[in-house]
């Protein structure tokens, strides 16, 4: 694959081959039915042609024959036909927030840029199980739609390449717009940074759990903006509305580290009560530990299951 | 205040340091870029202390502490320190313009002015010199650069309220002019008036330069109101054989409100003959007509007096009636019943300034007596009788008698006093068979016709001349005499150079170029030859509307008639030479204030009238008969009391806005700036204070550091 050439397909350098060389034995599933149409990983809501047996049901006029059950019918003497699993692919839509605060980084990476790795790696692994990928940049508004295929792999990278933090962001009005798009059941993973109330969040996050979407938030933060390591007084301006605000840190490092906690806090309650995965991701740490982990999490869950 | 200094004052923008570093400490602050205040703002926090200035004490101590430095290395001083110190050590110049011109004799406007003139004086010190000078329409020194002050106190208690208009350029002039000659350091002009705007024109250029200051001591009154008569009319009339004049006098009321029933009377002779009631609008005149009174052989004095006022000078209003004197004429011409004078007896008859006495006579009669008291003598184409050939004529012309002679075809002069004529009488020329004859030029700078000179006053050109006499103007006695010494050069007065000869003159020419009016002047008399006739039968000249302007002009010149005037103004000056031509010789004149002066017959013939009222001439050598008398009144100009703004006066003449911003560019000059500032030390007790500020400063700032941990 292509992908291994950094520079040959914008946006390759996202999906870095020596995170991917850890994580690239991992299977990223959904956990939920989803439809797909060639054969994949994902379970589907149909009964098809893959290996795994899932049930007898009796036979009706107009059954395959070949499908009777002959051993069964030898038991019982009655015609049973077997129905087996069908493995499926599914729709991948990564949603990407390129509001001007994801454009913050300390530490020499943004959170645009982590978020960015982290999506395409997401995709990769997707593409790579034959999920048809697709991604939605959003701000205020909904920037770029490519919608799910099993051919946008590229396309979506070119995406995240070309991706800007401009504008002012708001969860709210282009959430509940892009959740009109997905008229199947989708993999749907947000990363974002959630500037905003965690009730007006989980409001606007809510349609996308509609059709069964299987959905995974990635919350994005800077080391900056969980520790708050500020010490000098200075002036912060906020990225989105450049207002500007004279703190002395020292005095309240404390007070903003407690909010931020909350924050985290009521999102993730908020979050797993909706049965949405929602990891919170330090673009301090490295990328593929995060993704390791939360893949491996994943799988585990899977298996319980 | 000034500074010796006053570059260091740029130091003052240092004020601006603590200031500037509060702010540039706010501005070097780090701002931080982040991704949202959601929880920064939800911290409650005095965030923004820095922004503030908290110790407005401190920072006010700084500024002016530095404030209190920079201004006492700018070295400060006061010019006005300066001048109270040159006050004590200069003596002053003053010069006290004190206006008493007529319009001061209103109410107690003078005694004001002399109260502010003695005041003026008394303020004098031992050094200082004055000057007084009166001015009215022009000004004069009446006491000249003097510390004597009881001296002049004695000339301000003599001065009186004269009847001149008010001007105060001359006086201002005159003023400048002592003040720059001066040698004292503090020179000042003191303008004492009523300030009347009429005496004030635009284009005064009485201007003071630097270092002369004037002051201004107004005593007008709020209340200008006034009453006065500015002028009368004469309507005469004939009434059986005499003359009758009706007097109508115009009253002036300068008042805001209308005057009712102001009591205007007339006095002939010293003899009130009428009083009328006269209801005056306000800033308004009205007509007063008297009753008619009859004019005698001589001259009569009129008064006339209008109410009463605050000033009484211009309530009353001189005038001389006299007899209107007919120009008398004497017309010779042929007789025998012809029409030949009857156009100029009849255009003679019309007029009343002047009246013309028209005699004709034939030429056989005429005497020599008949010219006695005959202003004008018309030979209307006829024979110069013998009779008054000879001396007659030419003593008569000599004695200013005028003689117009309208050459018709019967005309012809005597040659015994051919020099009498500016040429010789040729043939007539008949000009009815060709085109006829028009004038086609006159001399329009003579007497004559300078009433035709403007643009449609008279049309010559529409006048036609069938027959005229030729007038040779190269053969007179007097070109010829005039150009005897010329002769050999060949020079001859033609008539195309009349002006070679001063005496000769032609007047008008037809078409052709031939005279048609030549003047000749004998002594102080005139001759004129008409060269075509006067009558219809050769020319359409009498039905023209030219004829009559044009006999009575002639007929005026020749008998130089001048129109008398009734009344003068104070102000203009007179020729007794002409006014009172028969009183000869030595001549006494009376001014109306009761002083007595000889005119003797070799000393200038002028009289200045500066006073109002009634002049008299008299002969010296005659004790009684009645003298000339010559009236005098103010110039109407000088009843409008409206007030000036002494400060525009001032500024005009000193190019400052006010006395005292003259004053200190003047007075400063007498201390240097050096030894103003050394005198006054003020940079001293700035110093000081700056100092102890800062002290006071350092002590507060302690104070309140420790009291908060930072500031």
């Amino acid at each position: 694959m292509a992908l291994t050439s950094s520079g040959s397909v914008p946006g390759a350098r996202f999906v870095d081959p020596s995170i991917l060389s850890r994580i690239g034995n991992l299977e990223l599933l959904a956990r939920t039915v989803v439809d797909g149409f060639i054969n994949g990983l994902h379970r589907a809501p149909y009964f098809g042609a893959s290996i795994d047996f899932a049930e007898h049901r009796g036979y009706v006029p107009g059954d395959d024959i070949r499908r009777v059950d002959w051993r069964l019918f030898a038991r019982t003497d009655r015609y049973y036909v077997k129905q087996y699993e069908a493995d499926t692919n599914t729709n991948f839509c990564l949603l990407l927030d390129v509001s001007k605060s994801m454009g913050f980084g300390s530490k020499g990476v943004t959170k645009l840029e982590y978020g960015s790795y982290l999506g395409a790696c997401l995709a990769y692994l997707a593409q790579r199980q034959r999920d048809r990928v697709g991604i939605i940049t959003f701000d205020q508004a909904i920037v770029k739609h490519i919608p799910p295929s099993a051919k946008h792999f590229n396309q979506l990278l070119s995406t995240l390449e070309h991706a800007k933090p401009e504008r002012r962001g708001n969860l709210d009005a282009p959430l509940k717009q892009l959740a009109e798009f997905f008229r199947r059941r989708s993999l749907l993973v947000l990363i974002s940074d959630f500037y905003e109330d965690p009730d007006v969040i989980l409001e606007s996050i809510k349609p996308l759990k509609f059709l069964g979407n299987d959905l995974i938030v990635f919350h994005v933060l800077d080391p900056a903006e969980l520790n708050f390591t500020y010490n000098d007084p200075m002036s912060f301006e906020d990225l989105e509305s450049g207002e500007q605000l004279p703190v002395v840190p020292e005095s309240f490092g404390d007070e903003y580290r407690k909010l931020i906690k909350a924050h985290v806090d009521a999102l993730s309650t908020k979050f797993s009560e909706h049965r949405i995965d929602y990891t919170l991701v330090n673009t301090g740490e490295p990328l593929d530990k995060a993704l390791f982990s939360y893949l491996s999490a994943r799988e585990r869950l899977m298996r319980v299951r | 205040m000034s500074f010796l200094a006053p570059l260091f004052l740029v130091g003052l923008s240092a004020i601006a340091i603590p200031i500037l570093i509060h702010l540039i400490q706010r501005e070097r602050k780090r701002v931080i870029q982040f991704p949202s205040l959601m929880f920064l703002q939800r911290i409650p926090y005095q965030s923004v202390r820095r922004r503030r200035i908290r110790h407005w004490l401190l920072l006010a101590m700084r500024a002016a502490a530095l404030a209190l430095l920079v201004l006492a290395f700018a070295r400060p001083f006061f010019p006005q320190g300066a001048v109270a110190a040159a006050a004590l050590s200069g003596a002053r110049e003053v010069v006290i313009v004190l206006d008493n011109s007529a319009s001061m004799g209103y109410g107690d406007h003078w005694d004001k002015a002399k109260t502010a003139a003695r005041r003026i004086v008394d303020g004098l010190g031992g050094n200082d010199r004055a000057t007084l000078i009166l001015f009215g329409r022009n000004a004069e020194e009446n006491v000249r650069g003097t510390s004597d002050r009881v001296g002049l106190a004695a000339a301000i208690n003599a001065a009186k309220v004269s009847s001149d208009a008010t001007r105060y350029g001359p006086a201002l002039k005159l003023a400048e002019s002592i003040l720059s000659r001066s040698s004292l350091k503090r020179r000042e002009a003191v303008l004492i008036s009523d300030f009347q705007k009429i005496g004030w024109g635009s284009a005064e250029d009485a201007r003071f330069p630097d270092g002369i200051t004037l002051t201004t001591e107004s005593v007008a009154a709020a209340d200008t109101s006034n009453i006065n008569v500015p002028s009368v009319q004469f309507a005469r009339t004939a009434f059986s054989g005499q003359e009758r004049i009706v007097v109508t006098a115009g009253v002036t009321n300068r008042a805001d409100a209308p005057a009712k029933d102001v009591p205007v009377a007339l006095t002939i002779d010293g003899r009130e003959i009428e009083t009328k009631k006269a209801t005056i609008g306000a800033h308004a005149s009205a007509p007063v007509t008297f009753a008619p009174f009859t004019v005698g052989e001589t001259s009569v004095r009129g008064t006339v007096k209008a109410g009463t006022d605050l000033l009484p000078a211009d309530n009353t209003f001189n005038f001389v009636a006299a007899q209107s004197e007919p120009v008398s004429v004497l017309i010779v011409d042929n007789g025998g019943g012809s029409t030949v004078s009857l156009y100029l007896e009849k255009a003679l008859a019309i007029g009343t300034t002047p009246t013309f006495q028209t005699e004709i006579v034939p030429a056989g009669r005429v005497t020599a007596a008949m010219l006695d008291k005959r202003s004008v003598v018309i030979f209307n184409d006829t024979v110069v009788p013998s009779s008054i050939g000879g001396d007659t004529l030419k003593r008569f012309l000599e004695r200013g008698g005028g003689v117009l002679l309208v050459a018709g075809d019967r005309s012809s002069w005597l040659t015994e006093d051919a020099d009498l004529l500016p040429g010789t009488l040729g043939p007539a020329v008949d000009r009815a068979s060709a085109r006829s004859a028009t004038l086609g030029y006159l001399d329009y700078s003579h007497p004559v016709f300078e009433i035709f000179k403007a643009a449609r006053s008279g049309d010559f050109s529409s006048t036609h001349i069938f027959r005229y006499r030729t007038l040779d103007m190269s053969t007179t006695a007097g070109a010829k005499s005039a150009n005897g010494a010329a002769g050999a050069k060949g020079a001859t007065n033609t008539a195309n150079a009349p002006a070679a000869d001063t005496t000769n003159r032609v007047l008008a020419r037809y078409d052709d170029g031939a005279v048609a009016a030549a003047e000749r002047r004998t002594g102080t008399g005139r001759l004129i030859v008409w060269t075509s006739m006067l009558d219809d039968s050769s020319t359409d000249l009498p039905v023209k509307p030219i004829f009559l302007p044009l006999v009575h002009q002639l007929v005026q010149y020749l008998a130089r008639y001048e129109q008398t005037t009734a009344w003068m103004t104070v102000g203009q000056v007179l020729d007794l030479n002409q006014t009172s031509a028969r009183i000869r010789g030595e001549r006494i004149i009376m001014t109306p204030a009761g002083q007595r002066s000889t005119q003797r017959a070799n000393d200038t013939s002028l009289l200045e009238l500066n006073q109002q009222g009634v002049y008299e001439v008299r002969p010296a050598a005659a004790v009684n008969g009645r003298p000339e008398a010559i009236a005098v009144n103010l110039d109407p100009a000088e009843s409008d009391l409206s007030p000036l703004d002494p400060k525009e006066l001032v500024a005009t003449v000193t190019g400052h806005a006010s006395a005292d911003a003259a004053r200190p560019s003047a007075d400063a000059a007498t201390l240097t700036k050096d030894e103003a500032e050394q005198r006054q030390g003020l940079w001293w007790y700035l110093l000081f204070a700056g100092f102890l500020l800062l002290a006071a400063e350092t002590a507060v700032g302690n104070y309140l550091s420790r009291k908060e941990k930072f500031l």
